[in-house]
Formats: C-alpha cells, sequence, structure tokens
C-alpha cells in the first residue's frame, strides 16, 4: 500500500487534491465569468456566424457551407492566400536569418555597443505598424522618396518606382517595410538566447578545429534550438496575421492595392466583416486562417521535435 | 499589521482587496454624471464644413428654441464607427455627413434594416427635388429612393500651369478634345536635360487606375451599375477607355505621371513637373492651401471633350448627409439638414471658404459664385463650375460598390501588365476578358445581397 502527503483529501480526476472550501473557486469565479462571456460565447458564436450570411448582427440567413464554398472559388481570398503565404515564407526565410545575422554580430560586440545597437534595431517596432506604414508611403514616393532616391543612387533603378501602385512592386514594399520593422524585434530574442549558449562548447569545437560556421550549425544553432522554433512559430503566426501594414501602406484601396497585389487574409477578412458588412463572410475567413495557423504550428513543432531527437 | 498577517489567505490577497476597494470608491467619486444629451447632434467629417455650420447652427438653435451638438471625426472613422453602431443598435447621431460610395453599406440587406431614413418624399414635398442638380440623387439612392441629402456636385475640371503652358504656346481653347489634348501632350512631355529621365509630363495619371480612371469612365457615360443596380462597367466602352488609359499612362509614348498625394502633387506642380492636374471644384481649394507659391500661376479649363461638342466634365467625389432612423426629433433632422445645406445666404459664404459649388440651383447666382480668384488668374471660378454642373453624369450607388472599383482596377491593371509584357498585340482581347471577368465577379457577390434582401428581420 503507498501513501502520499494527501491522502485522505478528495482527488479530482486529473489526480491533484480537490479543496473542499469554496474560497479558490470564489477567487476563480471573475476569471471563469470573464472568460465565458468574453472567449467563450463569441468563440461558439464565431463558429456559428461562419454558417450564415449577415448584415452586421441585424438579419441574417443561414446558407449552410455557401460561406466556404464562396471562399474556395473567390480569386481576392486566392490571392489573399498565395500573398500572406509568401510573407510568411520571406518572414521565416529572409527576416529571421536577417535576425540572427545581426544578433550574432552584436554578440560578439562589446556590452556598451551591443545595448546601443539593440535599441537601435529594436526601436521601429515601438513605433507601430501604422506609423511605419504612413513613414513608407512617404519613404516610397515616386522620383522624391527616400526610398526611390537610394534605389537610383546605388542601381541607377528606381527613381520612379511606384512601390505602392504597381502591382509588381507592391509585394516588395511591404516586404521592406516589414523588415525594417520586424528584424530588430526578432534579432532582440536570437541576442538573449546566444548569451546562453555555452562558451565552452564553443571553445572545444573550436579547438578541435571547426570554422566558425561549422562552431555555429553544430553548437550554437542546436543550443538555441527552443528559442529558434518559438521565434519562427510566431513569426509564421504573426505573418498570416500581417494587417496593419498593408492597410496604412495601401490605404486608398482597402489595403488590397492595385489587381489585389498587398491584400492579405487578413485585410480580406477585414473588408468582407467591417466594410461590406457580411459578418458571416469574415468569419469564415476567421476560421480558415486559424486552420491554417494551427497546421502550421502543429507541423513546426513535431518538425522541432525530430530535430531534437536527432 | 497583524491584521494583514492574520488576513485568512496572505498578505497579497489583502493588499488587492484594498486596491480593488479604493479604486471603485476613487471611480464612484469622481464619476461625472453624463450630459443630457441635445435635441441633435450632427458630425461632420470636414473641416470646413465643421467651421462652417458651427458658425450657422447658433442661428438655428435661436430660431427653433433647441441644443444642436456638432462633432467633428476623420471620415474613415466616422464612416467605421457609424456602420458599426448602427449594425450594433447602439446611440448614433441624428444627422452624419458621409462620402459617395458608403450608401451602400447603410441600404443592405431588408429596407426595414437601413439605417437611416427616407427622403424621398420629404424632397418631394419641399419641392427641392427639382431644385437640386437631379444627376446628384444617383449618389445617395437605393432601390428607387433617396437616403442622404446632397452636398454638392464636384464638377470636374483641368487645372494647369497657366505660366508654362503660355511658356509653350499652348492655347488651351483649342485642346477641347482628349485626342488634341493627347497630341499636344506627346510634344511637350519631354526629357528636358537629357539624363534620361522625363522632366515634364502633360497630366497627372494615376499608375494604377483608381480614381483618374474611374472619373473618365463617367465622362464618357460609363457606370459601375445602371439605375436598376445592374452591374453596368463591363462594355466595348470602357475596354475602349482602358486601352487609351494605358497608351497615355506606360510606354514610350505616354503623357501622364502619378503625382501622388499631399507635398509629392505640390512639389510635381511647382517643380513644373506634370502641367495639368484633374481639379473638382474641392481641390481646387486644395491646391491654393498647399501650394500658395503658385498663386496667379495656375488656371482652370473644362475637361476636354471625348468627342466634338461632348461632354466637357465628370464627377469626383461627393458628400450626404444622412437622417439616422433612431433620432428621437426627424422632422426637426430634417429642418436642419436643409437649413445646413440650402440656406442661401450661407452657402454664399461657404463657397468662398471651400470653393466648392453648391448643389441648389439656386445659389449660383449668388454674388459669391461670381468672384474672381486670384489664384487662378481672376478666373471666375464659381460660374465655370455652375456652367458645367448641369452636364455632370450621374453615378448610381450599389451595396457591393466597393467591389465594383476594385474589379474595374483589377481588370485595369491585368490589361496593363499584359501591354507591359506583349504590347498592343491581343491588346482588346484581353481587356475585353479581363472586364468580363471582373463583371461576373462582382455579379457573385451581388448575388449574396439578393439572399440577404429577402430575409425577413
Amino acid at each position: 500500500m503507498t501513501t502520499t502527503k494527501t491522502a485522505g483529501r478528495p482527488r479530482s480526476w486529473v489526480g491533484r487534491p480537490r479543496y473542499k472550501g469554496k474560497a479558490p473557486y470564489l477567487f476563480l469565479s471573475p476569471y471563469v465569468v470573464l472568460t465565458a462571456a468574453f472567449f467563450a460565447v463569441p468563440f461558439v458564436n464565431a463558429i456559428m456566424l461562419a454558417f450564415y450570411e449577415t448584415n452586421g448582427p441585424r438579419s441574417r440567413a443561414f446558407v449552410g457551407l455557401a460561406n466556404f464554398r464562396f471562399l474556395l472559388t473567390d480569386s481576392t481570398f486566392q490571392r489573399a492566400l498565395i500573398n500572406t503565404t509568401l510573407f510568411a515564407l520571406v518572414s521565416v526565410f529572409v527576416q529571421l536569418p536577417l535576425s540572427m545575422g545581426l544578433a550574432l554580430l552584436l554578440n560578439s560586440g562589446s556590452n556598451r555597443i551591443k545595448g546601443f545597437f539593440r535599441l537601435v534595431f529594436f526601436s521601429p517596432n515601438l513605433v507601430g505598424q501604422v506609423l511605419v506604414g504612413i513613414l513608407f508611403s512617404v519613404l516610397f514616393t515616386p522620383r522624391y522618396g527616400l526610398v526611390n532616391w537610394g534605389f537610383f543612387a546605388f542601381l541607377n533603378w528606381g527613381l520612379e518606382a511606384r512601390w505602392v501602385s504597381d502591382p509588381q512592386l507592391i509585394m516588395p514594399a511591404i516586404i521592406l517595410a516589414s523588415l525594417w520593422l520586424w528584424v530588430g524585434f526578432n534579432m532582440v530574442y536570437f541576442l538573449a538566447a546566444l548569451q546562453t549558449v555555452d562558451k565552452s562548447l564553443q571553445e572545444a569545437a573550436r579547438i578541435d578545429g571547426a570554422n566558425p560556421w561549422q562552431v555555429f550549425w553544430h553548437v550554437t544553432l542546436p543550443s538555441m534550438r527552443h528559442v529558434v522554433i518559438f521565434v519562427v512559430i510566431m513569426s509564421v503566426i504573426g505573418s498570416y496575421q500581417l494587417f496593419e501594414l498593408p492597410l496604412t501602406l495601401l490605404s486608398e484601396s482597402y489595403g488590397f492595392g492595385a489587381n489585389n497585389a498587398g491584400v492579405t487574409l487578413i485585410t480580406y477578412l477585414n473588408y468582407m466583416a467591417f466594410r461590406s458588412g457580411d459578418l458571416g463572410l469574415g468569419s469564415a475567413v476567421g476560421w480558415v486562417v486559424a486552420v491554417i495557423i494551427f497546421t502550421i504550428s502543429l507541423i513546426q513543432i513535431r518538425l522541432g521535435r525530430i530535430a531534437e531527437e536527432d | 499589521m497583524r491584521f494583514v498577517s492574520n488576513f485568512p489567505y496572505g498578505r497579497a490577497p489583502f493588499w488587492l482587496l484594498v486596491v480593488a476597494v479604493v479604486s471603485v470608491i476613487l471611480r464612484v467619486a469622481t464619476a461625472h454624471r453624463p450630459e443630457a444629451r441635445p435635441d441633435l447632434v450632427v458630425v461632420t467629417h470636414t473641416e470646413a464644413h465643421f467651421e462652417a455650420y458651427r458658425k450657422a447652427i447658433p442661428r438655428f438653435e435661436r430660431e427653433h428654441g433647441v441644443k444642436v451638438q456638432l462633432q467633428f471625426t476623420n471620415w474613415a472613422s466616422l464612416q467605421a464607427r457609424l456602420q458599426n453602431a448602427i449594425l450594433a443598435g447602439t446611440e448614433v447621431p441624428d444627422l452624419a455627413e458621409v462620402f459617395e460610395g458608403s450608401l451602400g453599406f447603410f441600404t443592405r440587406g431588408p429596407v426595414a434594416d437601413f439605417g437611416v431614413l427616407d427622403l424621398t418624399d420629404r424632397l418631394r414635398r419641399d419641392g427641392l427635388d427639382h431644385r437640386l442638380v437631379e444627376s446628384r440623387f444617383s449618389l445617395w439612392s437605393a432601390r428607387g429612393r433617396v437616403y442622404a441629402l446632397p452636398h454638392d456636385v464636384h464638377p470636374v475640371m483641368l487645372a494647369y500651369r497657366r505660366d508654362i503652358v503660355e511658356e509653350l504656346g499652348i492655347d488651351v481653347s483649342k485642346l477641347d478634345t482628349w485626342d488634341k489634348f493627347v497630341e499636344m501632350g506627346r510634344r511637350v512631355t519631354r526629357d528636358l536635360n537629357g539624363d534620361g529621365v522625363i522632366d515634364r509630363y502633360m497630366i497627372d495619371l494615376r499608375y494604377d487606375g483608381n480614381w483618374s480612371l474611374d472619373t473618365l469612365m463617367f465622362q464618357r457615360g460609363g457606370q459601375f451599375f445602371d439605375q436598376s443596380g445592374q452591374v453596368a462597367f463591363a462594355t466595348e466602352d470602357t475596354a475602349e477607355l482602358i486601352r487609351w488609359y494605358i497608351e497615355q499612362s506606360r510606354g514610350e509614348r505616354r503623357i501622364g505621371y502619378e503625382c501622388g498625394w499631399g507635398q509629392s502633387v505640390v512639389k510635381a506642380m511647382t517643380d513644373g513637373l506634370v502641367l495639368f492636374q484633374w481639379a473638382p471644384d474641392w481641390r481646387t481649394w486644395v491646391f491654393s492651401d498647399e501650394a500658395p507659391s503658385l498663386a496667379g500661376k495656375m488656371a482652370l479649363m473644362p475637361l476636354p471633350a471625348w468627342a466634338p461638342g461632348g461632354r466637357r466634365t465628370s464627377i469626383w467625389g461627393g458628400t450626404g448627409l444622412m437622417i439616422m432612423k433612431q433620432t428621437r426629433h426627424p422632422d426637426l433632422a430634417w429642418e436642419l439638414a436643409k437649413y445646413l445645406y440650402f440656406d442661401t445666404p450661407e452657402l454664399g459664404k461657404r463657397f468662398l471658404a471651400t470653393n466648392i459649388l453648391p448643389v441648389l440651383k439656386d445659389a449660383w447666382t449668388l454674388p459669391e459664385l461670381n468672384t474672381p480668384f486670384p489664384y487662378y488668374s481672376n478666373q471666375r471660378i464659381g460660374q465655370m463650375y455652375a456652367s458645367l454642373a448641369p452636364e455632370t453624369p450621374p453615378v448610381y450607388s450599389s451595396p457591393v460598390d466597393a467591389a465594383a472599383r476594385i474589379a474595374l482596377d483589377q481588370a485595369y491593371n491585368r490589361a496593363a501588365e499584359y501591354y507591359t509584357h506583349h504590347g498592343e498585340a491581343g491588346l482588346m482581347e484581353t481587356i475585353r476578358a479581363e472586364l468580363a471577368a471582373a463583371a461576373e465577379d462582382v455579379r457573385r457577390r451581388a448575388r449574396r445581397e439578393k439572399v440577404l434582401e429577402q430575409v425577413v428581420p
């Protein structure tokens, strides 16, 4: 027979001791009530909404799966899905390596330099996406914008580039602005992780003849894999929720841009739900986005575990 | 402190409780009793309107013995807040000014759902349906009824750098058709210093179509929707317009350059980079406000026609005043709406403050509308706009209005992309195909609206 410290107390189904007093439940009740009111009820309502065509919360008509069928055949939604996925790929394969590179550079500098540049690279994030959108819409001004002048000075191209009205340039413009905004933010995560890497392991690898790349790839990166996985997942989730930046940069076209070149899943959702008043279709888009994010996150976590086991 | 130590759940919950109790007491003690709602609340999104109404409202209050509150909000937030408040059934102003293209949102679904008052019978009863520019009712009508009072007409002319144009020997009176305008444009669009970059363009043309394409379509008599609400933009005439627009804005023979907004337009005008600008009446005030250094160097001319003797204007923009269904004083709101929009002496002063031509035809004879404007080389711009106003085309509203504008832009941009890669060959076929696809996309969205219209609320 075994005994435990909690022997004699009633146990809940999860095996933890269950308290008889009312106090814990009283303390928990505000959270439970608020969660039910502001999360559970809207959550269930959002599921229901996806099966209705609506005029705001006033009138609704049950349409079954018609909202989802509409999305599957809607070229604007398809474009939004492609644009958002492209943006997520750029986030993972361009933005994060840049963040890592900056973090590695700063990690090798003195503490004073490190602190200064950390602030410099992080500061764009302090102003928020809306201000960055407004700022870049000025920087991207054909003929007079700083970005146009920069490209023209170095590449003899781009003086009249229409970053926010040429369909070919709209996505690159959003990506450029987002790089400026997010590279420094993710760098801070990587920099923090780099500072926890065991220096003796890196030193041992160097003594064994590993070059800087091998030290990074075989020692440093595996040591910070948890942070890397976290940052990748957060970047992908953030990318699929991209909204304010294109909306501000392409404000004249509801964030869609010429030929829908800048439309993202959330700007599409915003337009459908709040500009057109079709909350049902907006809700359906929301569920599609949720499923995409959930699936990608699961895959990433699984891949992370496989890498860990290896 | 022994009490704190003996508090049943420890010190932290005790202090949390203290903070909670103190916060509640402070909140209650400092709470202000909300002011009683005035008889009417009016919201506008335009600073010039706000200033004009602020001066005019005290007289209305005295004459009617009521209290009116005037609010000023950014147009985007006004529209979003108003839309959401109507849909959620929360408190809304009694009267609100909105921009063109937004009526469709307020008139979705079954008629009983509309958050705004039907003004048709009031307009007829007071004889206003004949005293206003008829074409403007189209913008504020849904299912054959009028839901907002039109504030303006917004005929479009071209504003140009008179000094440079005269220096170049251009006689604008001879630019009476777009063919002649383009011909002249090809002569003056030049790289002046030989660095391979064009330094002077004829006209400001949006690269992605957008409002400049829409304005030209309206001038040709094209529409997004016809009077019965059917999609109407996929026509051979629109296809011709798109081909013309592509030629003027892309490729080697282009005459147009996109100036953008705000300071970049001012810079382009000041530098003489672009000679001609689109000038609806409201924009003439913007130019004089933002580019004061060009005073006396600017002038206006009617749009060139598409065919000799054709329409010399179009429309761009519009504001309307809606009365909310929730108002407790619909008759008083109607009186205020008429006072703000059609009180003739006020309209003269307002024209001088905004350059906006009143929609009330009686007001066009006011002396203020015959005043020479030094900024525009002493032209009597009020009379110029008034003479064009009867020609302005109607523009019909629809719940899928925004979708139609996006779809037309998409068709244009795809065709323009085709032109960039393949040139003229097959361009017209591409334009027709893209227009047909765009129209079908809008019809698909409109069909969803039909489902809602049949719902019994």
